[in-house]
Order: C-alpha cells, then sequence, then structure tokens
C-alpha cells in the first residue's frame, strides 16, 4: 500500500521561472488553420503557453528560479544537503542535470544530489524523497527543482498534442518544522500502460538513427511526427485519469483522516481544461477552491502544480493553509498528497 | 433508459438526438473526433457511472451496443 505519511516537514518557500516568449495559441497557425486550431483550443483551454528558446534548458528555468528564491529567502547556500532535479526534458542523458545545478548555484560538494524521470506526478515523488531524508535526520534542507521544456517534445505538425504543453521550472525549499505538523501522500504506478505517452525512440532501446528523427504523416488527419517526439493517447490517458485519481483522491483522504471541507485549496496537474473541469466536477469540488493556470501556461508536466500554487495563491497562503494536489500521467504514474503551507514564502514568477 | 443514452449521446456529439439511430456505427458520425471521444467517454462516467477500458470501449460499434452497456450496468 503506497500511503505514507510525514510529521514536522514542509515547504518553506517557493518560486518560479517562465521563458518570457509567450505563445498565443489562437494564432499560432504555423501548420493548421485558424478554425481547426479554434476547435482544438476551445476544448483544451490552453490561450497562451511560454516556449523556452533553443538555448534555455529546464535546468536554467529552474536555476533562476532557485536563485530567486534563496536570495529572497536570505538562505546560506552552504546549509542545502540536498538537491533533487525533476525533469524528463534533462541537460544531457548523463551526467545528470543536478550534479549540474550544485556547481551552478554555488552548493557544497557535500551536497546529495540525483535526478529523478518522471513526468506529471513527479513534484509528488519529489516531495516524498525530501520529506523522507529530512525525516530521516541527517538532512536539513533541501531543494527541489522540477523544471520541463515540454515544447521541445512534441511535434508542432500534430494537432493532438502541438497546441497543449509549455515550458516552466520551479523551486522549492523543503525543511523540518513542527509548524508544518502532518502530511499524507499516496503514489501509484502502472507500467502496462506505458505506451499511452512516450518517445518511442533516442533512448538505449531504439537508439537515434535518421529513420527515427525523420518525421512521418501518422494518421488520417495529416499529423505529423517523428519517433522522437513525444506521443499522447488522449482519449486512453482521459479514460484512466477520470476512473482512477478520483479514486486516489478519495482513498488519501480516507487514510489521512482529514475532512474535504477542512482542505483549502485542491491543485490538480494541469493537463488540460477539459480534463481538469471534469475531475472538478465529479469530485464535487467548488470552483474558488480550484486554482487553474491551464490558459496562461498550458500543460507543463510536472511543473503545473507547483506552478499554480506560485501563481495562484501567492495572495492566499498568509497563516496556515491545507492543500491537496493531485498528479498524473505519463509512465502512467499518479499520486495525490495533502500538506499544510505555513506563510510559505511564495516569490513572484520570473521571466527569462 | 435508450432515450436518455441517445439523448446524451447526441449533445456529447454536438448531433439533434434525431439524428442518432440504433443502428448508427458512432464512429462514422461526422462529429467523432479524439476530442468529442472525450466527451462520450465523459458522458458514460458522469450520467451513467460507467467506468470502463478503453479495450472495451473500442468493442463498442453501434448506438445499440452502447445502449446494452448501459442497461447491462445498470441491472
Amino acid at each position: 500500500m503506497s500511503l505514507i505519511s510525514f510529521n514536522n516537514v514542509g515547504i518553506a518557500g517557493m518560486s518560479a521561472a517562465v521563458p518570457a516568449r509567450v505563445i498565443n495559441n489562437y494564432e499560432y497557425d504555423l501548420y493548421f488553420d485558424k478554425k481547426d486550431i479554434k476547435e482544438v483550443v476551445d476544448k483544451i483551454g490552453v490561450t497562451e503557453r511560454r516556449f523556452a528558446d533553443e538555448n534555455t534548458c529546464s535546468s536554467d528555468l529552474c536555476h533562476a528560479a532557485a536563485v530567486k528564491l534563496l536570495t529572497d529567502m536570505n538562505i546560506n547556500r552552504q546549509e542545502i544537503d540536498l538537491l533533487i532535479f525533476i525533469s524528463q526534458t534533462p541537460d544531457y542523458r548523463m551526467p545528470a542535470t543536478s550534479v549540474l545545478l550544485q556547481e551552478r548555484l554555488g552548493l557544497p560538494s557535500s551536497t546529495i544530489t540525483f535526478d529523478i524521470n518522471l513526468g506529471c506526478s513527479a513534484f509528488l515523488y519529489g516531495l516524498t524523497v525530501a520529506y523522507s531524508m529530512i525525516t530521516s535526520g541527517s538532512v536539513k534542507k533541501a531543494l527541489v527543482l522540477d523544471g520541463e521544456t515540454r515544447s521541445k517534445v512534441y511535434s508542432l505538425k500534430d494537432r493532438k498534442t502541438g497546441f497543449l504543453f509549455g515550458d516552466g521550472g520551479v523551486a522549492a525549499l523543503v525543511e523540518g518544522g513542527e509548524k508544518y505538523g502532518r502530511s499524507w501522500f499516496s503514489l501509484n504506478s502502472d507500467g502496462s500502460r506505458a505506451d499511452l505517452i512516450k518517445i518511442p525512440a533516442g533512448g538505449y532501446r531504439t537508439m537515434s538513427s535518421c529513420e527515427t528523427i525523420t518525421e512521418k504523416v501518422v494518421d488520417e488527419y495529416g499529423n505529423i511526427r517523428s519517433d522522437e517526439h513525444g506521443y499522447m493517447n488522449g482519449a486512453d490517458v482521459f479514460n484512466f485519469v477520470i476512473r482512477e485519481v478520483p479514486k486516489d483522491f478519495n482513498r488519501l483522504l480516507e487514510y489521512s483522516g482529514v475532512e474535504k471541507d477542512a482542505i483549502d485549496y485542491f491543485v490538480f496537474h494541469q493537463a488540460n481544461s477539459y480534463i481538469n473541469g471534469f475531475l472538478a466536477k465529479k469530485l464535487k469540488l467548488p470552483s474558488e477552491k480550484v486554482p487553474a493556470t491551464i490558459h496562461k501556461y498550458g500543460n507543463t508536466s510536472s511543473v503545473s502544480i507547483p506552478l499554480t500554487i506560485i501563481s495562484e495563491l501567492r495572495e492566499k497562503l498568509q497563516g496556515k493553509k491545507r492543500v491537496l494536489m493531485s498528479g498524473f500521467g505519463v509512465g502512467l504514474t499518479w499520486g495525490t498528497a495533502i500538506i499544510s503551507l505555513d506563510n510559505c514564502h511564495i516569490g513572484e514568477e520570473i521571466e527569462i | 433508459m435508450k432515450e436518455k443514452l441517445i439523448s446524451a449521446l447526441a449533445e456529447a456529439l454536438e448531433m439533434d438526438a434525431s439524428q442518432v439511430k440504433h443502428d448508427d456505427i458512432f464512429r462514422d458520425y461526422e462529429n467523432y473526433s479524439s476530442l468529442t471521444e472525450l466527451s462520450v467517454l465523459a458522458m458514460l462516467d458522469s450520467d451513467f457511472g460507467i467506468e470502463i477500458e478503453m479495450q472495451e470501449f473500442n468493442n463498442y460499434k453501434t448506438v445499440e451496443d452502447l445502449i446494452n452497456l448501459v442497461s447491462s450496468k445498470q441491472n
């Protein structure tokens, strides 16, 4: 049973960086006409999103967010014991990007660093690891960096995914402290559904070749992508999510003993506005407790949960607030968490 | 039951209920697409409490198949 609870550990502060380049989806008619685009964009609700330029990686967005966070909170970098970098768009296949960030951020060589390669649920996985290591007693301050440049993953000539994804990076500082109280996590995986969201080639199972980077028409609608572009079976993912995510949501509520009404905000992975609207309705959540950024940042994979907290709850987190987070996607993996934020420092998003 | 399913299906596919016939292969409707398919799945879940695997859903071809699905799950 993948249910975990922690005591007296939590998020002290968060900040985010997004690329300065804004893509207006309704006007983004490089490969499709505006009538087709409108049909897609109306349903997914992504009016705008951010695209990193060719020189900007997930790590650069996280670096900017981390520098702001450490500076704003006046944190001594020598005190950081652990740096976790969460991404599926790392700088290199090796070495791990977290190690590069240790040097760039001027953290001591005693810092524990590693990457977590997971998608839309990964912020919850990353927090669980940081919470565990802090609970062990030897780690005092942990940086959880979570960045994605999904705009570089999917073909812009495939309308099933070409209008959905955007880029962003966040930094969260995790530490111990009695003020944080209890937190609860549920984490899940189902590898039998690995093919539903996948980049088929470019890893070591099917290595990069001229064939794998050749763009092809892949369906009767004329969508075009290569085997090194991301693929997503939207209907299957949707069907899985509307079935399993509410189950996990209710399972964690029951495990924690926290009443649904005692939760101040429900922050879901920003998959698309259709899925998110459906989940909120099925779970009977009041809309004012369900913040969204899908309209302005699109789907930023694992970044979307913390980015939504930073963007939409900055002014609303004074005092102690209980927040439920729900992430789901590639793997497939999914999870739910209930945490307390007590005067959590939230920096304004920066653009780079 | 039949009327409720037909009217919900028509709404999901943005069609008039009078255009939906029992023998129709619903994936052949002009309005059926990867986007409206989501509405059909959402409709089965929220209006009829039906949670099914896609593998099973993909076996259903006609409107009649969906009517039978709804009747069998509700009995």
